[in-house]
């Protein structure tokens, strides 16, 4: 027993190991099992309740009992992060690789363009479609061709063609970064969970939205511009009339028993009693009552002093209160010129770790939008030594802006970009100049960000979908279903082929190739890899490649047994004389994974890793874990059938 | 239970026999690619390829119909999964020129419908969208709202609030999804995938896929190289281009062949060659691993009769290991569903031809290297 200690220290270890990084996956989709009964229970009573309710309505309304499941235990979400992850082809979504239009970038850029121009860059653009060239090049070549010198249309006369070419590039580089900064604002805006947004050669960006259910949506999402506006916040004395007018409303609407509203509150009430738990039974009952009697104001919160409106709302809240806000009869409480939104980021955190938003009241009709930027740096204040963001506008923008901040001196403008509010600076004085500045960033990265995003705002590059592939969910439960019924039968196909071939020997085999699978899941799940299902095809393949370890043994022990050597001697040559085939088979094979890994895309990917993944495991169990086994056996003196 | 035990057979006594078959599956591969071409995917060609789930059980042939006349050409429709659910698939990437007119004629006539003698004009138009814009941003929005509630993919061309320009785009697969959605109208679809690769994709793609394949055979070449004598790796890897070149040939044979097998070539099926570059080479390494072997034991034993020796030896296992991959990669393609099937059908042929040739082809051209120079191989 001594002699195997260490070998089995390891191979325990590495069995508790790979359950330890599936576990995560097995709590996942028990977890997920459990989330869909409930929302599929919720959903028979909403319906029996309110027969008539629209598919977008009866959906929105799901979506909060998931969300709220959610919230209730962070474990869910944790598990979900370190679980096995499944592909868009496994479990639905889109993939768009966008790549940024240079050409209408080069013809926003030009001075002066003219008829010449507009068609070589035309040309050039039809050539860029086939070409590995970039546009800028090809165009600079086409004018160096005509003997026009590039500095005719870019750039100043001084300057060399190098040297704008290289501006040029560097411009169309900026316009990639920038849209992939509104790109990435957007989907974080839409809340599509696991997305991936990743930078592929110079000018392309590939989005992998996972689960995405309305994929127009998600198009329009991706090819919009970002927007920067500047819009009046109005004073706390009107905004608190407005809440005070919703909370009565919202109350009235409680009272004649409006179902949904009712199950929403409900669950903040859940809520607040385990968090609240320590509390005597009377505070608990107010709080109650206070919920019932105002509930806009049990969500959103406001400062107890009264010294501002901004209202404190709880991250898993927000699309509480505007479903609630789209409530017809709390609508026409709200002017029609106003509207209630959030701040960008959050401003702080509770002590359980939710993230808390401020809700401004702003006027709808911006006072100012970002068309009129033409610079943006970030920078720190000299001041205070605090992130800033540094605005330039154009001449038309800064007599605007001139106006707007000499009209409210002492009122508050937010900068609202893409819907949501930066900062919100109270006007100190008029700004002539078109000079202005946002601060309220927690640091100089994001002070970095937004100047990117700014800059985006001002100067949109269009961006084209090259390629797009969408796979609806069903179709990649139908995958998961066939990718799981093959490697299931895969394996029984071969672990009874095996059994029948060579008896014992291949019994040993067949047990040992489960936990081949096993660690090949675990290491996907651990490196954080993708289940795609190529991926699953390499299982499979695996599956089938992994007995030709053991096949080369056995065939080796038997020719041993043969030369009529004991047990304990067959199994020893046996092991040592296949060595160096299957080390060489599995090494180029190893090598292809490589060069699979390197060449593909997505799926491919997936595959390659897969195989490597695989071979590693194989060689560990063949040579490891069988290898025990058998010492084992022989030592105690069993007889192993071989078949 | 054995099978090949204790065989005899002179097998390289039969090489020139299997030469010859080899070179006929050959040429018949390559005279079918030059001839009748390869047949690639939209992954490596470009297009664009929808899948649409109907909520009742739909007629094809309705939809080839449907599709036939709307100018896209040669529109392949079939059903995918079951009865309500169709693939449509197409090689343009764009709308043709012929049929732009119609497209945008299709969009006025919505925007008339909409808003009956609104004033706008088309501003700009593109292969991939049109540009209209209206007299005031409060109309641009209803109509992209309106458009968009009909099926049109329609956006704002910049969020600034005077925006008067809307945008319309106008695919291929957008346009096919439009008409359909027209003329099925009792029996409403989901898109449950849709692809639309761009040629440029498809190129690079293509170029990568050879460079990938080519690069894993020298890749293959050196390693050998440095564990057996060179010209071992030599036999190896002509063997394994002996598998590609007539894997890839026979697969434009069958393309078209088997009804229900979709043959063509995208990336999983790359993927496949690839794998089948590092599995086939397993088998030869098995029995260059046992002629190295003998030749240490047996040293005076005549190349030929060695190598007989060696194959025979290694038969069993090279025909169980085989026999195992198949047996999975069998299960996959029957239940691994359409989008594994060529994949797995690559990999079935790939693998009964990679253990053919570790037989006959490498060790075989080995021999034959041998008898030619009339050098004494030998391993390191």
């Amino acid at each position: 027993m001594k002699e195997y200690r260490f070998r089995i220290i390891i191979i325990l270890a590495a069995i508790a190991l790979s359950i330890y990084l599936l576990y995560p996956t097995f709590l996942d989709y028990q977890n997920s099992k459990h989330i869909q009964s409930v929302v599929e229970q919720k959903k028979q009573e909403i319906l029996k309740q309110n027969p008539q309710i629209s598919k977008s309505d009866l959906e929105e309304l799901l979506t909060i009992v998931e969300d709220s499941i959610k919230q209730s235990d962070p474990s869910i979400v944790e598990n979900r992060l370190k679980r096995l992850k499944l592909g868009l082809d496994l479990q639905g979504g889109m993939r768009v690789v966008l790549e940024v239009n240079t050409a209408k970038l080069l013809e926003k850029l030009a001075n002066n363009p003219d008829q010449v121009f507009n068609s070589t860059l035309a040309e050039a653009k039809k050539e860029a479609e086939t070409s590995e060239e970039s546009v800028v090049e090809i165009l600079a070549r086409k004018l160096q061709q005509k003997g026009i010198r590039l500095s005719r249309y870019f750039g100043n006369i001084r300057q060399d063609d190098a040297e704008i070419i290289a501006q040029l590039k560097k411009d169309s580089e900026d316009a990639v970064t920038r849209a992939m900064e509104i790109i990435r604002n957007r989907v974080d805006q839409y809340g599509v969970s696991e997305p991936s947004i990743q930078r592929q050669g110079s000018r392309r960006i590939i989005v992998e939205l996972p689960g995405i259910a309305k994929e127009e949506e998600a198009k329009q999402l991706l090819q919009g511009t970002a927007l920067l506006e500047f819009r009046l916040v109005k004073d706390p004395d009107f905004t608190y009339q407005i809440m005070e007018r919703i909370d009565k409303a919202l109350a009235k609407v409680l009272a004649a028993g409006n179902d949904s509203l009712l199950a929403e509150l409900s669950d903040t009430t859940k809520k607040a009693d385990t968090t609240a738990a320590a509390d005597t039974t009377q505070k608990q009952l107010t709080e109650e009552e206070f919920k019932q009697q105002h509930p806009f104001f049990s969500v959103a919160l406001l400062d107890p002093q009264g010294r501002s409106a901004d209202a404190f709302v709880k991250e898993d809240d927000r699309n509480k209160i505007l479903r609630w806000l789209s409530l017809p009869e709390v609508k026409k409480e709200i002017p029609d010129n106003v509207e209630f939104v959030f701040s960008a980021k959050p401003v702080s955190t509770t002590q359980d770790g939710k993230k808390v938003y401020f809700m401004y009241l702003v006027n709808r009709q911006p006072e100012l939008t970002g068309g009129v930027v033409t610079n943006a740096v970030a920078t720190l204040d000299p001041n205070s030594s605090a992130p800033i963001v540094n605005m330039e506008m154009n001449s038309e923008g800064a007599v605007e802006w001139a106006r707007i901040t000499g009209a409210n001196i002492g009122k508050r403008i937010a900068i609202m970009l893409d819907g949501k509010v930066f900062s919100a600076p109270v006007v100190r004085g008029k700004i002539p100049g078109g000079r202005s500045q946002i601060e309220g960033m927690e640091n100089l990265d994001e002070a970095k960000l937004l100047e990117i995003v700014l800059k985006a705002g001002a100067l949109p590059a269009p961006v084209d979908v090259i390629e797009e592939r969408i796979v609806g969910p069903s179709l990649g439960e139908d995958s998961v279903q066939g990718g799981l019924n093959s490697a299931l039968f895969g394996y029984l196909a071969v672990a009874i082929f095996m059994i029948i071939y060579y008896r014992q020997s291949g019994s040993i085999a067949a047990g040992v190739l489960i936990l081949t699978i096993l660690f090949i899941l675990s290491v996907l799940a651990g490196f954080k890899a993708t289940l795609t299902l190529p991926g699953i095809a390499g299982i499979v393949l695996t599956i089938g490649m992994a007995v030709d370890a053991n096949v080369l043994i056995f065939e080796r022990m038997r020719e041993e047994l043969a030369t009529g050597k004991t047990l304990k001697a067959s199994i020893d040559s046996g092991f040592s004389k296949a060595m160096s085939a299957i080390i060489d088979s599995n090494i180029t094979t190893f090598f292809t994974g490589i060069i699979l890994y390197q060449f593909g895309t997505g799926p491919v990917q997936g595959f390659a890793l897969t195989l490597m993944i695989g071979i590693a495991s194989t060689l560990f169990s063949a040579l490891v874990i069988s290898r025990l086994i058998f010492d084992y056996l022989a030592s105690k003196g069993a007889k192993i059938s071989i078949g | 239970m054995r099978v090949f035990h204790n065989l005899n057979v002179n097998w390289m006594g039969m090489r020139k026999a299997f030469y010859i078959l080899s070179l006929v599956l050959f040429l018949l591969g390559m005279l079918n690619i030059v001839f009748r071409g390869l047949v690639f995917g939209i992954d490596f060609k470009g297009g664009s390829e929808i899948v649409l789930q109907f909520e009742k059980p739909v007629d094809v042939a309705k939809i080839r119909n449907d599709l036939a006349n709307i100018g896209l050409g040669a529109v392949e429709v079939r059903t995918f999964g079951a009865e309500t659910g169709v693939l449509v698939r197409t090689e343009l990437q764009e709308i043709p020129k012929e049929i732009y007119p119609k497209v945008v004629e299709r969009i006025r006539e919505n925007i008339d419908k909409i808003m009956p003698a609104v004033p706008y004009q088309i501003v700009d138009s593109t292969i991939n969208s049109i540009t209209v814009e209206f007299t005031n941003p409060d109309t641009t929005n209803t109509m992209i709202a309106e458009l968009f509630a009909q099926g049109f993919q329609t956006g704002k061309v910049s969020e600034e609030p005077d925006n008067k320009q809307m945008l319309v785009r106008v695919g291929i697969a957008d346009w096919i999804k439009e008409v359909l959605r027209e003329k099925v109208k009792d029996n409403p679809f989901q898109v449950v995938k849709e692809d639309r690769v761009g040629p440029k994709i498809g190129e690079e793609l293509k170029r990568d896929a050879v460079l990938a394949v080519l690069l894993s055979l020298v890749v293959i070449l050196i390693y050998l190289g440095f564990r057996f004598k060179f010209i071992f790796a030599i036999g190896a890897v002509t063997a394994l281009f002996h598998d590609v070149l007539i894997t890839v040939g026979l697969y434009a044979v069958l393309y078209g062949l088997i009804p229900g097998l979709n043959l063509e070539i995208d990336l999983p099926v790359v993927a496949a060659f690839l794998t089948l570059v590092g599995y086939s080479i397993n088998d030869t390494v098995i029995v260059f691993d046992r002629i190295r072997e003998n030749m240490k034991i047996h040293k005076t034993m005549p190349l030929e009769e060695l190598i007989n020796k060696s194959i025979n030896q290694t038969m069993s296992r090279t025909i169980i290991t085989g026999f195992t991959t198949l047996l999975a990669v069998f299960v996959l393609f029957i239940l691994g569903g359409d989008v594994l099937r060529a994949f797995s059908f690559t990999l079935l042929f790939g693998i009964i031809i990679g253990t053919y040739s570790s037989i006959f082809v490498a060790s075989a051209l080995v021999l034959d290297y041998a008898q030619r120079t009339k050098k004494k191989v030998q391993f390191s």
